[in-house]
C-alpha cells in the first residue's frame, strides 16, 4: 500500500509539475506529503486489534502491541527474542536459559506450576504459555491476555513464529523472515554434510526410559533434512518409549545421547555389540546443547548444525544397510 | 442422637475452637504469598497488590479450607462405613478414577478439550469429577451392592489399581501429557479461583447435611453389621446414600485441588484424640479439622520457602502425621494402646 | 421331640433353610420357641447353631417361614422389629471409640425418632441396664480401654437397653469370668421373670442346662427340643455328643462332665 501511495504521489507530482504551475505544485505536494505520512503512520495501527486462535481453540483479541510479556515456555521466549522484541519480556519460566540477556529477568516458576502471584504482580499485557494444564484458564480468569502455543513439529515452529510476530507487531512479516533464516540455516547444515556420510540411520535418545525421537518429531524431521533417518518409524509417535531391544535390532549408524548417559552405553544389555558403540559413533551432547536440540523453536538452525557436525564426523562412510533390507534412496536436497 | 451434657459441651467447644482457628488461618492465608506478606488493608486496595490478595490469595486459602473439609468429612464417612480406622476417602478408587479422567482429556483432546466445557474451563476439573464418580459406581457394581463392607473394600482396591494402571498406560502412550498429568495430580491450590470455591462450597453443604442426617447409621454400624440390622436400621439404602456422599465430596475436592493424601485419613483421628463424639458430631468436627489442617499446610507450603512453593501433600503429612506420632508415643508411654 | 404345650411361641420357624457360600447349613428346621421362657441352643461345633439364631432373627437370607410374636418376620418393619427383638452377636468388637454410656444408648435407637435426642426415659433405661451389668461405674470410659469381660458386659447392657420382648444371644459368655457368668445367669432369669423370651446359643453345657428348655442342633437340623429337667433331654444330649459327656445332678443343678 505504501508503495502504491508513493507511486501515485510521484506520478501525480511529476505529471502535475509538468502540466501546471509551481504554486499549485507546492500546495498539492504538501497535501500529498501530509496524506502519505498520515497513511504511513496508520498502517501499523490498522493492523491491531489482532485476533489469534491459539492451540486451545480459544479466540484471543490483542488490542494493541503488547509491551510487557511473560512467557512460560522456553521456545516461546526464544521466539520473542528471535523476532527482536526481547526488551518487551518482563518474566520468563525457570527453564529458559537463552539468550543471555534474559538472565536479569525474574523467574515465575515452571510452565505447568507457575507462580500465579508473581505473574500477576508483573502486570503483563500478554502471557504466552504452552497448551496443556489449567494455567491458561486460571490466568484468563484473573483478567490477563493469554495465548497458548506449543510448537511440536517444524510446521508448528513456522506457525508459531508467524503468530507471535502477528501478535507483537501486527503483521507476520518478521515471523516469515525468521522462518526463512531458519530454513536457510537448516539447508546450509544439510549441505555441510559430505555425501559419504548421508543415508544412514540415527538413534536419538531424548531421555532415560528410554524415550527416542521418532520420524514424526521435529528432531526426526531435521534428521531427515540432513539426509539420514531415525530408526523409530513415524507410526510409533513423536517421542515414544521404546524397548531397548528395538535399538539392538535396528543397529543404528549413529547414536545421539546426553553426555551423562553416554558413558553407560556399553553396559546396557546387548548394546556393547552395536556397531555405533563398537566404532565409537556416539555423539554426546552437553546440557546446553541438549536445550538447543530438544526445543522446537527458532534455534532449530543451530540444532541442525549440531546434528550435521555430529553426522559429518561420526556417521559411517558407507551407507548403512540393515541385513536383508534394500539400501535407502538418497533424499533430495530441499531448499 | 446426642450425648450427655459434658460430651456435647466438649464437642461444641472443639467446634468453636476450630472455627476460630479457621478464621485466623484465612486471614493469614490472605497475607502470605510468593510476592511478600501483605497488610490487611490491601484487601480493598485498587492496585496489583489488592488484586493479588482478593483474586489469588483469598480464593486459594478458602479453597484449601474447603478441600480439607471435604476430605476430612469423607475420611470420617469412610472410616465409619468400612469400620476401619485406616480407611481414607480414596479407598473406593476415586483418586484413580479422577486421574484417568484427566488422562483421557489430556490425551484425546490435547489443548482443546481442556479449555472447553464453559467459561470456567470445566474441562480438566469436570473430567476429574466425572472420573471419580465413575470409579465409585464401578466399585459398587463390582461389589454387587453395599451389603458386604469387606467386598466393597476389595472391589475399591481392585478398581483403584486397574483405573490407575489405565491412566498410567494412557499417559505413557502420549508422553507429552505426562508432565501435565503429574502437575494436576500432585495436589495444589494454585489453580483454584472463586468459581472453584463456589463449587466446593456447594458440595460441602450437601455432603455435610446428608452426612449429618445419615449419621445414626454410622453409629449403628460401629456395633457390627448384624447388630445394626437387628436395630432396624435400613442399612442398604443408607449405605448407598453415604457412598454417594463419599463420592461427591471426594470428587469435588480432587477435581479442584488434585490428590492430597493424608487429610482424610488423619482428620477423624485428630478429632478422636481430643474428644469422643458420636457419628454426627464426628463428621462435622472432622470436616472442620480437615479444613484447618489443609489450610495450615497450604500456608506453610507457600510461606516457608517463599517464593518457592512446596507440595502441600508433604506438609499435610508432616503436620498431621507429626501430631499423630506424638499422640502414639504419649499413649505408649502412659501404658495404653490407643 | 416333646412339645412344650400351652404356651404361645415367641418365635417359630417352619422349613427354615439357610445357604451360606453355596453350602446348605440348615436343612429345613421346624422350631417353636415358647414365650416367657429361656431356651438354650446347644450342639457340637459347626452344627449350625449361630446360623439358626441368625435365621430366627432375620439377619441372614433364608427360605421357609419364620414368625415373630405371631406375625411373619417379613411383615415386620425394621424399627418395629428392632423394638421387639434384641440381638447380641458373637464377639462383635465395636469399631470406633465411643464412651460406654453412648454405646449402651445406641440400644435405644429403635425407640428414638430419627436424629432425636434421648429423653429421660431413655436415660433411665440406660442407667438401669448399666447397673444390671455392673458397668455403671465406668460409664464414661471409652470402650477401647475396657478389658474383654468388661466390654462383653457393656454389649450385654446395650442389648438389655432395647427392652425387647425377645432376646437372642449368641455365645454371650465369651470373656466372662465365673462371678460374672453367675451374674449373667441371674440377669437372664430376671428377664424371664419379667415375661421376656430369651434364646441363647451356648457351648457351656452346664450353663445351658440351667435353662427352661433345650434345643439340640446337630448337622444342620434340630435333633431334640425339650425341657432341661427331662431325663430324656439328658439322654439325647449325651447321645449327640457321642456319649463323651455325662449329666450329673449336683446341689439341685444339672452338671455336664466329660466321661
Amino acid at each position: 500500500m505504501k508503495r502504491s501511495l508513493f507511486a501515485i504521489v510521484f506520478d501525480v507530482m511529476v505529471v502535475r509539475l509538468v502540466r501546471s504551475g509551481t504554486r499549485w505544485w507546492w500546495r498539492s505536494c504538501a497535501r500529498w506529503v501530509g496524506v502519505s505520512a498520515l497513511a504511513a503512520s496508520m498502517v501499523p495501527a490498522l493492523a491491531f486489534p489482532v485476533v489469534v486462535t491459539d492451540d486451545q481453540g480459544r479466540q484471543v483479541n490483542v488490542m494493541a502491541a503488547p509491551q510487557r510479556i511473560v512467557t512460560l515456555l522456553p521456545s516461546l521466549a526464544e521466539t520473542v527474542c528471535e523476532l527482536g522484541h526481547c526488551p518487551r519480556l518482563v518474566g520468563v519460566d525457570r527453564f529458559t536459559q537463552w539468550p543471555a540477556s534474559i538472565a536479569r529477568l525474574p523467574r515465575v516458576g515452571g510452565g505447568l506450576d507457575p507462580d500465579i502471584e508473581a505473574i500477576v504482580a508483573l502486570r503483563p499485557d500478554l502471557v504466552l504459555t504452552s497448551g496443556s494444564g489449567r494455567v491458561a484458564q486460571r490466568l484468563q480468569a484473573l483478567g490477563l491476555t493469554v495465548i497458548a502455543l506449543e510448537p511440536r513439529t517444524l510446521a508448528d515452529t513456522r506457525r508459531v513464529l508467524k503468530e507471535v510476530s502477528r501478535v507483537l507487531t501486527g503483521s507476520d512479516r518478521d515471523g516469515t523472515l525468521a522462518w526463512v533464516r531458519l530454513e536457510t540455516g537448516v539447508g546450509n547444515a544439510a549441505q555441510s554434510i559430505p555425501p559419504r556420510s548421508r543415508g544412514g540411520t540415527v538413534y536419538f535418545e531424548v531421555g532415560s526410559g528410554p524415550y527416542a525421537a521418532g520420524e514424526a518429531s521435529f528432531i526426526g524431521e531435521l534428521i531427515a533434512r540432513l539426509g539420514a533417518r531415525s530408526i523409530v518409524p513415524a507410526a510409533l509417535g513423536p517421542f515414544p518409549k521404546i524397548n531397548p531391544e528395538f535399538v539392538v535390532r535396528a543397529d543404528p549408524g549413529v547414536i545421539l545421547i546426553a553426555a551423562d548417559q553416554a558413558a553407560g552405553l556399553a553396559s546396557r544389555p546387548g548394546w556393547a555389540g552395536l556397531r555405533a558403540v563398537r566404532e565409537a559413533r556416539v555423539c554426546a551432547f552437553s546440557p546446553a546443547e541438549g536445550d538447543v536440540l530438544v526445543r522446537a523453536g527458532p534455534r532449530l538452525a543451530e540444532a541442525a548444525r549440531l546434528l550435521a557436525s555430529c553426522l559429518a564426523s561420526k556417521a559411517p562412510t558407507l551407507p548403512t544397510v540393515a541385513p536383508g533390507a534394500m539400501p535407502p534412496a538418497m533424499p533430495a536436497l530441499r531448499p | 442422637m446426642t450425648q450427655p451434657r459434658t460430651a456435647r459441651y466438649q464437642s461444641a467447644l472443639l467446634a468453636t475452637a476450630l472455627l476460630l482457628a479457621s478464621g485466623a488461618l484465612l486471614a493469614a492465608g490472605a497475607a502470605v504469598g510468593s510476592t511478600g506478606a501483605s497488610h490487611w488493608t490491601a484487601l480493598w486496595a485498587d492496585d496489583t497488590a489488592g488484586q493479588i490478595v482478593r483474586e489469588i490469595r483469598l480464593p486459594r486459602s478458602l479453597a484449601a479450607w474447603l478441600a480439607g473439609a471435604l476430605l476430612g468429612l469423607s475420611g470420617a464417612v469412610a472410616q465409619g462405613l468400612f469400620r476401619n480406622p485406616l480407611a481414607d476417602p480414596f479407598m473406593l478408587g476415586s483418586a484413580s478414577g479422577a486421574a484417568l479422567g484427566v488422562a483421557v482429556v489430556l490425551v484425546a483432546g490435547g489443548g482443546v478439550l481442556s479449555a472447553g466445557f464453559g467459561p470456567h474451563g470445566l474441562g480438566l476439573t469436570g473430567a476429574a469429577f466425572a472420573g471419580a464418580l465413575a470409579a465409585v459406581a464401578m466399585t459398587l457394581a463390582l461389589a454387587q451392592g453395599v451389603h458386604d463392607s469387606l467386598r466393597l473394600l476389595l472391589a475399591g482396591v481392585v478398581v483403584g489399581v486397574v483405573l490407575g494402571a489405565l491412566a498410567s498406560l494412557l499417559s505413557q502412550l502420549s508422553p507429552q501429557t505426562l508432565p501435565a498429568m503429574q502437575a494436576f495430580m500432585l495436589g495444589s491450590t494454585a489453580m483454584v479461583g472463586w468459581s472453584g470455591c463456589a463449587l466446593m462450597a456447594v458440595s460441602l453443604a450437601v455432603a455435610v447435611l446428608t452426612g449429618w442426617m445419615l449419621s445414626p447409621v454410622l453409629d449403628g454400624l460401629s456395633l457390627g453389621e448384624a447388630t445394626a440390622r437387628s436395630l432396624g436400621l435400613p442399612l442398604a439404602a443408607m449405605r448407598l446414600a453415604l457412598l454417594a456422599v463419599l463420592a461427591l465430596a471426594t470428587g469435588a475436592a480432587v477435581a479442584q485441588t488434585g490428590l492430597i493424601a493424608f487429610v482424610g485419613l488423619a482428620a477423624p483421628h485428630l478429632v478422636r484424640s481430643l474428644s469422643r463424639p458420636m457419628a454426627g458430631p464426628l463428621l462435622l468436627l472432622s470436616a472442620l479439622t480437615g479444613g484447618v489442617l489443609l489450610l495450615a499446610a497450604d500456608i506453610a507450603a507457600r510461606g516457608v520457602l517463599a517464593p518457592q512453593e512446596l507440595p502441600v501433600g508433604v506438609l499435610t503429612a508432616i503436620l498431621g502425621g507429626g501430631y499423630l506420632l506424638w499422640l502414639m508415643r504419649r499413649g505408649a508411654a502412659s501404658g495404653g494402646l490407643r | 421331640m416333646t412339645a412344650l404345650a400351652g404356651r404361645p411361641s415367641a418365635i417359630c420357624a417352619r422349613g427354615l433353610r439357610v445357604r451360606l457360600g453355596g453350602v446348605e447349613i440348615l436343612h429345613g428346621v421346624d422350631l417353636a420357641l415358647p414365650t416367657g421362657r429361656w431356651t438354650a441352643v446347644v450342639g457340637p461345633n459347626g452344627a449350625g447353631k449361630s446360623t439358626l439364631l441368625r435365621g430366627l432373627a432375620g439377619l441372614v437370607a433364608s427360605s421357609g417361614a419364620v414368625e415373630l410374636l405371631g406375625r411373619p418376620l417379613a411383615d415386620w418393619r425394621g424399627r418395629e422389629r428392632g423394638r421387639r427383638l434384641a440381638w447380641l452377636g458373637q464377639v462383635e468388637v465395636p469399631s470406633g471409640d465411643l464412651r460406654t454410656y453412648d454405646l449402651v444408648m445406641l440400644g435405644r435407637l429403635p425407640h428414638l425418632a430419627w436424629l432425636a435426642s434421648p429423653g429421660p426415659v431413655d436415660h433411665a433405661v440406660v442407667e438401669q441396664a448399666l447397673r444390671a451389668t455392673q458397668a455403671w461405674d465406668w460409664r464414661d470410659r471409652p470402650v477401647g480401654q475396657l478389658s474383654g469381660g468388661e466390654r462383653q458386659r457393656v454389649l450385654l447392657a446395650r442389648a438389655l437397653a432395647v427392652q425387647a420382648d425377645v432376646l437372642l444371644m449368641d455365645e454371650p459368655l465369651g470373656n466372662l469370668d465365673p462371678p460374672h457368668q453367675a451374674d449373667w445367669l441371674a440377669l437372664v432369669r430376671q428377664q424371664v421373670a419379667q415375661g421376656r423370651t430369651v434364646v441363647t446359643v451356648l457351648h457351656e453345657l452346664t450353663m445351658a442346662l440351667g435353662a427352661d428348655a433345650l434345643v439340640i442342633v446337630a448337622g444342620g437340623s434340630v435333633r431334640w427340643h425339650g425341657a432341661c429337667e427331662d431325663p430324656a433331654t439328658h439322654r439325647a444330649l449325651e447321645q449327640v455328643f457321642e456319649q463323651r459327656i455325662r449329666i450329673h445332678p449336683l446341689e439341685g443343678q444339672w452338671v455336664a462332665l466329660p466321661r
